[in-house]
């Protein structure tokens, strides 16, 4: 098994072959082992690869970690097959209503382009406002209810196409 | 007993200058008032200070810039004298007026100085006339035909600025007479929006011109001296991010040249105090006033470094009425030095601006380094000022050895938790055109290929990848939580 | 604890010449085990890569913790029946490291026809979960299956411990705590779709998972309805509609991700207290095991040359070292566990059994897992031993064996004959995990005695009844009884009819036995209790 880290936006498969006595690791098909992990009070970490001793620095920056090592800054992200999986099922076209409510505001035009997340409406229901935000980058197609329009739970409110349809 | 009359002066600034400027200020025995709005609360700079007075702002910037909260709080303080440090204030005309009214010492020129130098147009009209070379230029005269012939009449290309400008702001080249009236109206444009006068002017502008500036400090009296020149051609978004003085092969008569142009402008601007006056250095060896700044620089570090001067105590020392106390020849130059502008910044994309929180900070410190800073764990860096965060200055024999020491210092620096250019001001300085020399304004976009950040090596690229994976703590759980005897077993298979 | 010394000559004839053979034996075993996990027709592996599937043993392997063993059981399941056509009984089991908990992890095989469950496969999910029950771990389940071989019903659904008995054993495991986890890669049919359902969480693939009591030929032809497998049982209408699946997974690796977070929710278990000391490997190669083993069953060979080459630092503290000698017993440590080991170095004899039974009393007393390394051709025969009562001596040994409150592993090391089978802790013992070596053989008695008794009474038939004596008939008998039993001892034959818990290369028992103590231990100890000895 083994962690997908994207460094500096390139990703790259990290395998843990041994556990003990020795961390054992492949990366890009070679074989690493990793030894004398220590942590110091100022946030220096040192370690030794096949015995070499790397000193190096880290900071977690939100999902983020940045490192200082060798001289030079990288940052590292952990790719989670969910976050892949989401961008690429995000492509659902429709947004549906998660409650029986009606439309209190429009934020988006049919034919403007929407990114992930952007809100399209907002909803209210049972005295609860709530923004429906598109599921994935796209154009608005369709708003099937407008400012003031009930609609019922799992309805359509609106759909999206995808951005290079949009012209057809 | 002091040499000064006054024993107490507030420093209208912030950050790394008001640092800078509290340093010499102890060291004469100054008493120093620093200023701040509510978010730097604490800051380095409040700290270092003998005292701090909280200014009310919607914005720390508007703050900086409430002048008559700012005389008032150093006649609150009993302060006798305003340092304005470089930005906000420091080349506010009204701002030293209002010192000076208020019967305070203003560490700068003489208000009228200010205003004639803070206008572009005027500034070249002054220079020209004290036989400083100035580009050819045209100003717009509300007949959009007269312009264009007038332009024409100079030639293309041409380098659209705004009068009161700076900073880049409102500037464009302009290659030919069609694009002239669109880039007109907008630098107009910008130029009401961020200077509140729209007034413009066309200059020829220079292909691959260098940034030459020279030092001055003026009596006030007509006499005036050179602390040499500083190169700042590497910039980006037209703001310097490297600085070095002297200027790399430079010819030692047009180097004279050019710093006798610029003492011929201070003295005859009667200039008191210290400023910088900035020429455009055309491959060719035509050089161009630009403009002058009326107080004391960003980079005036490197200045430092290789005079041994402190240019702080020089201001103080003019500013106390105790006169010019060096003369041109008691100014030697020895070595070479280097300043860096670490900012938060994606050099990787755009140089646009980074925020974030410096969660760790490790400066190299060597005899021959200085780190202009006021970062500290926990400082959040936000867009509300400027993304430099603070200055590695290094100093060496020579050119090659001030490079040298200025690569392995910010291959030193560590400062974690907001995106920074450090590792891109290394690999500027290790390019080889900046080791030859050749550099020019453009040398950013002309090597942005070359100065992308390179694939490590493999060995490197696997001890970064190693120490990330170490960090996540998926994978720590999965190294670390294998229970016994499971993890001593080990990947075998039956 | 004193190394035993070896005195082992690895540059004997004798040693090269067991050497040969057991290593024979070992690479015929492997070459069996590598057809079964892999061989398989291509267009069955052709039809799993349409459906974008992974091989099920892929499966597992990312289910895994990496860098952590995986004791497979049984895999050659069902080698000898359906005529090889059901490779592993078409179930892959074994016990692994899941986010950090042992589990034990039981898979379809969708490379066989379709998944189906023949008969085997059932008993050896069974197993799988008797397992789980009486060592109290947690359940992975990787469904993808047919369901039942339709055209062996009968051996698979009505009695007692058929396909009915794997959703008791889901129920069981569930009142007892002891978790579940159902991921769907395939179809779930019939009996099968109550695997997700008994399952305490299951993750469903969408586009390739589906559960349903029947899939759409059964419905159509039930009840004329057409219905389409997503709309039926797929993984949207079962994770927002019915709510008989509790995740959606874009992909199987997607749903191994989900299935190992959920696993890392779990709490851990607290073992019991088994006595442990640091680990050492043996002092002895293991490998050295290949030529201690005889090439011929018959011949005798010393148990702590074995012990020395499967325990910790090869140590051993041997008990009553003078007295009943043919049953060798002592303390040792495998992986750290402290364990007590009875070896047979020949036939039990009235003394080796009273001290065995007693050695076992201790062993309880003491909280010390039982380790049972057999190679027993029985209990002494004869009227002098029948005299002495070597039945109720065995009968004691069986007793204090059988009423053990402490953990017991058998290892069939070459030979289990008779009644000796019993006392050394035999399938019907219930040893929490029993493995056997590949020329392990085991019966009511050796082929040549089988052959020899059958032809005894053949002849005595002939006699009883006035024949002449048909030598040649008797030879017959002989040859025949002798050939079906060589066939029927084999610890393949034993292993294809999960007789064990799998064969193993004697080299990986340390490994083996070392996972399955520490996955003993997650069940509780009771208090010691036994019967009544007949004295």
């Amino acid at each position: 098994m083994g962690f997908s880290i994207t460094l500096d936006g390139a990703a790259h498969e990290v395998e843990i072959l041994e556990l003990r006595p020795r961390l054992k690791l492949r990366i890009d098909g070679r074989a690493y082992t990793v030894t004398g992990e220590q942590q110091e009070e100022d946030g220096r970490h040192r370690l030794e690869i096949d015995g070499r001793p790397v000193s190096f620095a880290r900071v977690h920056v939100g999902a983020r970690q940045a490192l200082r090592i060798d001289g030079r800054t990288f940052e590292a992200v952990l790719v989670d097959p969910r976050d892949e999986a989401d961008a690429a099922a995000a492509g659902h076209d429709h947004v549906r209503a998660p409650m029986p409510g009606a439309v209190i505001q429009v934020h988006k035009r049919v034919g403007e382009p929407v990114s992930r997340g952007e809100t399209l409406l907002t909803i209210e229901s049972m005295k609860l406002q709530m923004a429906l935000a598109a599921p994935r980058d796209g154009v608005l197609a369709e708003l099937k209810r407008g400012v003031g329009e009930t609609f019922d739970k799992d309805e359509i409110v609106a759909e999206l196409e995808p951005l290079d349809r949009a012209g057809d | 007993m002091s040499r000064f009359p006054f024993r107490k002066v507030l420093i209208a600034n912030r950050g790394e200058i008001a640092c800078r400027v509290e340093r010499t200020l102890r060291d004469l025995g100054l008493a120093s008032v620093a200023v701040h709005h509510a978010v730097e609360a604490g800051a380095p700079h409040v700290r270092g200070a003998d005292e701090a007075v909280e200014l009310r702002g919607a914005t720390p910037v508007a703050a900086h810039l409430d002048i008559e909260q700012i005389v008032a709080a150093a006649l609150r303080t009993g302060a006798e004298a305003i340092h304005p440090g470089y930005g906000f204030l420091s080349e506010n005309a009204r701002f030293a007026a209002a010192a000076n009214d208020a019967g305070l010492v203003f560490v700068g020129p003489e208000a009228e100085t200010i205003r004639l130098m803070g206008d572009k147009i005027s500034a070249r009209e002054f220079a020209r006339a004290q036989g400083v070379p100035v580009a050819p230029s045209v100003t717009p005269t509300g007949d959009p035909e007269a312009f264009r012939r007038d332009a024409e009449a100079i030639g293309f290309p041409l380098l659209i600025k705004a009068a009161a400008g700076g900073g880049g702001k409102g500037m464009s080249i302009v290659r030919s007479p069609a694009e002239l009236g669109e880039a007109a109206r907008i630098a107009i444009g910008e130029a009401e929006r961020y200077f509140h006068d729209g007034r413009i002017y066309a200059e020829t502008y220079v292909e691959r011109p260098r940034h030459i500036e020279v030092q001055v400090a003026g009596d006030g009296k007509g006499r005036a001296i050179h602390l040499h020149e500083r190169e700042c051609s590497v910039q980006r978004r037209f703001q310097k991010i490297i600085e070095e003085t002297p200027a790399a092969n430079l010819p030692p008569a047009l180097r004279e040249e050019i710093c006798d142009s610029a003492v011929r402008l201070a003295a005859a601007a009667r200039y008191r105090n210290l400023g910088t006056v900035e020429f455009i250095l055309a491959p060719d060896g035509r050089f161009f006033f630009l403009e002058m700044n009326t107080r004391l620089q960003v980079e005036h570090p490197v200045t430092e470094m290789v005079t041994g001067l402190d240019l702080v105590q020089l201001q103080l020392e003019i500013a106390a009425g105790l006169g010019l106390t060096l003369r041109q020849g008691d100014v030697r130059v020895a070595g070479h030095a280097i300043e860096c502008r670490v900012c938060a910044e994606n050099a990787d994309n755009g140089f646009l601006p980074e925020t974030g929180v410096v969660r760790l900070l490790e400066a190299p410190s060597r005899p021959w380094l200085r780190f202009e800073n006021a970062l500290e764990v926990g400082l959040k860096v936000t867009a509300d000022f400027d993304p430099m965060l603070a200055k590695l200055v290094t100093y060496g024999h020579s050119r090659d050895e001030a490079i040298d020491r200025s690569i392995a210092a910010l291959r030193e620096l560590t400062l974690l938790g907001v995106r920074t250019n450090i590792d891109y001001l290394g690999r500027a300085l290790d390019h080889p055109a900046f080791r030859a020399g050749d550099l020019h304004t453009g040398f950013v976009a002309e090597h942005a290929a070359a100065l992308a950040p390179r694939t490590p090596a493999p060995g490197a690229l696997h001890a970064a990848l190693i120490a990330a994976a170490l960090g996540f703590r998926e994978f720590r759980a999965l190294a670390n939580d294998a229970p016994e005897p499971y993890a001593s077993i080990g990947p075998w298979r039956n | 604890m004193r190394r035993i010394q070896s005195l082992l000559t690895p540059s004997s004839a004798a040693f090269r010449a067991n050497d040969a053979h057991n290593r024979r034996l070992v690479r015929e075993f492997r070459d069996r085990q590598e057809a079964a996990r892999h061989l398989r027709p291509q267009r069955d592996l052709d039809r799993l890569a349409r459906q974008g599937k992974m091989l099920p043993r892929e499966r597992v392997a990312r289910l895994l913790d990496p860098g952590t063993p995986f004791l497979e059981l049984s895999s050659l399941a069902a080698n000898m029946a359906y005529g090889g056509e059901s490779p592993s009984a078409s179930t892959i089991v074994g016990i692994g490291i899941v986010s950090g908990r042992e589990v034990i992890v039981r898979s379809d095989d969708p490379t066989v026809k379709g998944g189906a469950w023949y008969p085997l496969s059932i008993k050896k999910s069974v197993r799988a979960l008797d397992i789980a029950i009486e060592n109290r771990l947690p359940v992975i389940h990787l469904c993808d299956s047919a369901g039942g071989f339709l055209q062996l019903q009968s051996e698979l659904f009505p009695d007692r411990h058929m396909a009915g008995r794997i959703f008791r054993n889901q129920s069981q495991l569930s009142k007892m705590g002891v978790k579940q986890l159902a991921l769907v890669f395939g179809h779930c049919t019939a009996g099968g779709a109550y695997i997700p359902a008994l399952s305490d969480y299951n993750v469903i693939v969408r586009g390739t998972g589906a559960v349903f009591l029947g899939g759409p030929p059964l419905v159509r032809a039930a009840t004329g309805e057409d219905v389409g497998v997503e709309e039926l049982g797929g993984a949207d209408m079962h994770t927002s509609v019915s709510g008989v699946c509790d995740y959606p997974a874009e992909t199987e690796i997607e749903a191994i991700h989900i299935g190992r977070e959920i696993v890392a929710q779990w709490d851990r278990p607290r073992k019991w207290d088994c006595q442990r000391e640091p680990v050492e490997p043996p002092a002895y190669d293991p490998e050295e095991l290949y030529g201690i083993l005889p090439d011929d069953i018959k011949r005798q060979f010393d148990m702590r040359e074995i012990i020395a080459r499967v325990v910790d630092g090869s140590r051993f503290h041997e008990y009553q070292p003078d007295y009943g000698r043919t049953l060798v017993c002592g303390f040792a440590n495998i992986w750290g566990y402290k364990v007590g080991v009875l070896a047979n170095n020949g036939v039990l004899f009235n003394d080796s059994s009273l001290k065995g039974a007693h050695f076992i009393e201790l062993c309880n007393q003491n909280a010390t897992p039982l380790v049972f390394l057999q190679n027993i051709t029985g209990y002494m025969v004869g009227r002098e031993y029948e005299r002495r009562g070597i039945t109720k001596d065995g009968a004691k040994m069986i007793m204090a064996q059988a009423c053990s409150r402490v953990p017991k592993f058998t290892v069939m090391c070459n030979g289990s004959f008779g009644a000796g089978n019993y006392g050394m802790c035999g399938r019907a013992f219930d040893a929490r995990f029993l493995f056997a070596w590949p020329n392990h053989q085991i019966g009511v008695m050796g082929g040549d005695q089988a052959a020899n008794t059958l032809a005894e009474v053949k002849l005595n038939q002939m006699k009883r009844n006035g024949e002449s004596v048909d030598q040649a008939e008797i030879d017959r008998v002989w040859g025949e009884t002798r050939k079906a039993y060589q066939e029927q001892l084999s610890a393949y034959f034993s292993t294809s009819q999960l007789w064990d818990d799998g064969i193993l290369d004697p080299v990986d028992t340390r490994n083996a036995l070392g996972v399955a103590i520490s996955a003993s231990l997650n069940a509780p100890l009771p208090e010691p209790g036994y019967g009544v000895f007949r004295f």
